[in-house]
């Protein structure tokens, strides 16, 4: 495909970028051509769609099925109080559109989920997960490998977060925790604190992932997860491998279909 | 009262209700409203600092929304300070935000240290750096110091009688010498990172918990995916915070900030 040149307004809003020796011009074509899915717009979500945004990643898909709430404004820097009640995914536009125009956004207003998470990921080049529950997450990185599409994980759990990268091939969430916790560890999101500036650190860091996976540069969190204690001020890195037994993406897999997610995390939680 | 909105961060142990109050009754200065100056900004409005000072003498620019996340497009050739109170507003309008449209200079970095609790040095002018962090050490206040250049940075914070800037760097290097971000370049989500863990530091400073990242450095490489914390001592012939500091007041800077001046980041 030919490439055009970029416009006046472009050279200026990315001129960051193009003094860049990993990005330059073939670069934020690159970006500006990419489609990225994040999957949950709130705590983790609002870095991530602010900072790609922010960096020209030309169509940006947005899907959450819940509203602003209040007590959500404590963290997820993407909404205001003019968003208060309603959806997550129209606010969180109207604030991306705000800063940069150039950006096509897609928001889907409803949980991901296994009925719909096959076509909608399809859609896109690299997911960004951003959700907050186990379910969810299971989800997000079967729905991935079947796809071949690399996953760009991250969590946070009151004073502590994680990221890493799943690339098809080398390694899922389940080659990282093949069970979901037992079922008393997992509590209600709304009933777990979460410290204010720690989903943008690693928020943040899932976005430089993804710009590094649309890009191609650098090295990316692939095979190792970043844990970063905030109270503690540290960071540590953990490797991890492929589970040639993974029964999604192992050797012999079972799983070559989407299951049911919320049993998945009951039953597994019983036994 | 129930304070919904500080809800999930009033049930951490290391916050609770003194701690969410003590937030509330705090005054933080940001130094430079620019790539790092958004998030800090942005994350501590979200966690309920009562009063933030915005010092920034700029206008926005185009090219500064590849990474000021807090501005918008219709921001542009408005001022930086004005343009990121009136966004901290419309995430919380019960904050307090003085929006100065000042370079912090020699002779106003006394007075704007007394006004708050803890300073931020969200700047990209390494003369302002070494004069915030001389400020910090003879003034005896709390200096949460970053910087960030291409892909990454770095975070350390500058309490009394501990290490500060000059232990690990003792004299910013010459004009010329490294290059800033408007010739070399920078990702935006670096100064996410970056700026996120500065905002972290001021939150574990104001409520008294955690370890701050004094003596030790945050280091940031969003290329390779390298992030480490690294410790140093104090320096004994430290030029300002050692025994034999020769640095004993500001007059150094006299008014000149720098040949470069602005804030890039």
């Amino acid at each position: 495909m030919a490439q055009r040149s970029l416009t006046p307004e472009q050279r200026q809003r990315y001129a960051r970028h193009l003094a860049l020796a990993e990005v330059g011009p073939q670069g934020q074509h690159k970006l500006l051509r990419a489609r990225v899915l994040i999957v949950g717009v709130g705590a983790l979500g609002s870095p991530v769609a602010l900072y790609l945004a922010a960096s020209g990643v030309g169509t940006i898909g947005l899907a959450d099925h819940d509203h602003v709430r209040l007590s959500n404004l404590q963290r997820q820097i993407i909404h205001t109080m003019d968003g208060l009640n309603r959806s997550k995914v129209d606010g969180a536009a109207r604030t991306v559109s705000a800063l940069n125009p150039d950006i096509k956004l897609e928001t889907v207003e409803a949980t991901v989920d296994e009925r719909n998470a096959m076509e909608l990921l399809d859609r896109y080049d690299v997911i960004v997960d951003g959700t907050d529950s186990f379910r969810a997450r299971y989800l997000l990185s079967d729905a991935a490998y079947l796809l071949r599409k690399p996953l760009v994980h991250g969590s946070i759990f009151r004073i502590e977060g994680q990221v890493t990268v799943f690339v098809p091939g080398r390694g899922c969430y389940r080659c990282l925790y093949p069970e979901p916790p037992p079922a008393g560890a997992i509590e209600e999101s709304e009933d777990v604190g979460v410290f204010a500036a720690l989903p943008g650190i690693i928020g943040t860091i899932q976005a430089a992932e993804t710009i590094k996976l649309i890009t191609g540069v650098g090295e990316g969190l692939v095979n190792r997860v970043l844990l970063h204690d905030s109270m503690a001020m540290t960071f540590h890195e953990v490797r991890y491998r492929r589970n040639r037994a993974c029964p999604v993406c192992g050797d012999h897999p079972t799983v070559q279909s989407l299951v049911d997610y919320d049993a998945f995390v009951r039953m597994e939680a019983r036994s | 009262m129930i304070d919904a909105r500080h809800h999930r961060q009033r049930i951490i142990d290391e916050v609770g209700e003194a701690g969410q109050r003590r937030l509330e009754g705090a005054a933080v200065a940001i130094v430079g409203v620019g790539g790092l100056g958004s998030p800090v900004a942005l994350y501590l409005a979200a966690a309920g600092v009562g009063r933030l000072g915005l010092i920034d003498d700029q206008n926005v620019e185009l090219s500064n929304l590849n990474r000021q996340v807090i501005f918008e497009e219709g921001d542009v050739g408005r001022s930086k300070v004005e343009a990121a109170a009136g966004r901290l507003l419309r995430l919380d309008a019960g904050l307090h935000v003085d929006a100065r449209r000042e370079n912090v200079r020699a002779s106003n970095v006394a007075a704007l240290f007394a006004d708050y609790d803890v300073v931020v040095d969200g700047t990209d002018a390494f003369e302002t750096k070494f004069l915030l962090n001389d400020a910090a050490v003879l003034l005896r206040k709390p200096l949460v110091h970053g910087a960030v250049l291409r892909w990454g940075g770095q975070v350390t914070t500058v309490l009394p009688d501990a290490p500060c800037l000059r232990c690990l760097f003792r004299e910013p290097p010459e004009p010329g010498e490294v290059q800033t971000c408007e010739e070399a370049g920078v990702i935006g989500a670096a100064t996410g990172v970056v700026g996120s863990v500065q905002a972290e530091e001021v939150i574990k400073l104001l409520l008294g918990v955690g370890n701050p990242l004094s003596g030790r450095i945050f280091q940031h490489d969003g290329l390779l995916g390298e992030t480490r914390t690294t410790p140093f001592p104090r320096d004994p012939g430290c030029p300002v915070c050692s025994s034999r500091a020769r640095i004993r007041d500001l007059a150094r800077y006299e008014e000149q900030v720098s040949p470069r001046g602005h804030v890039l980041v």
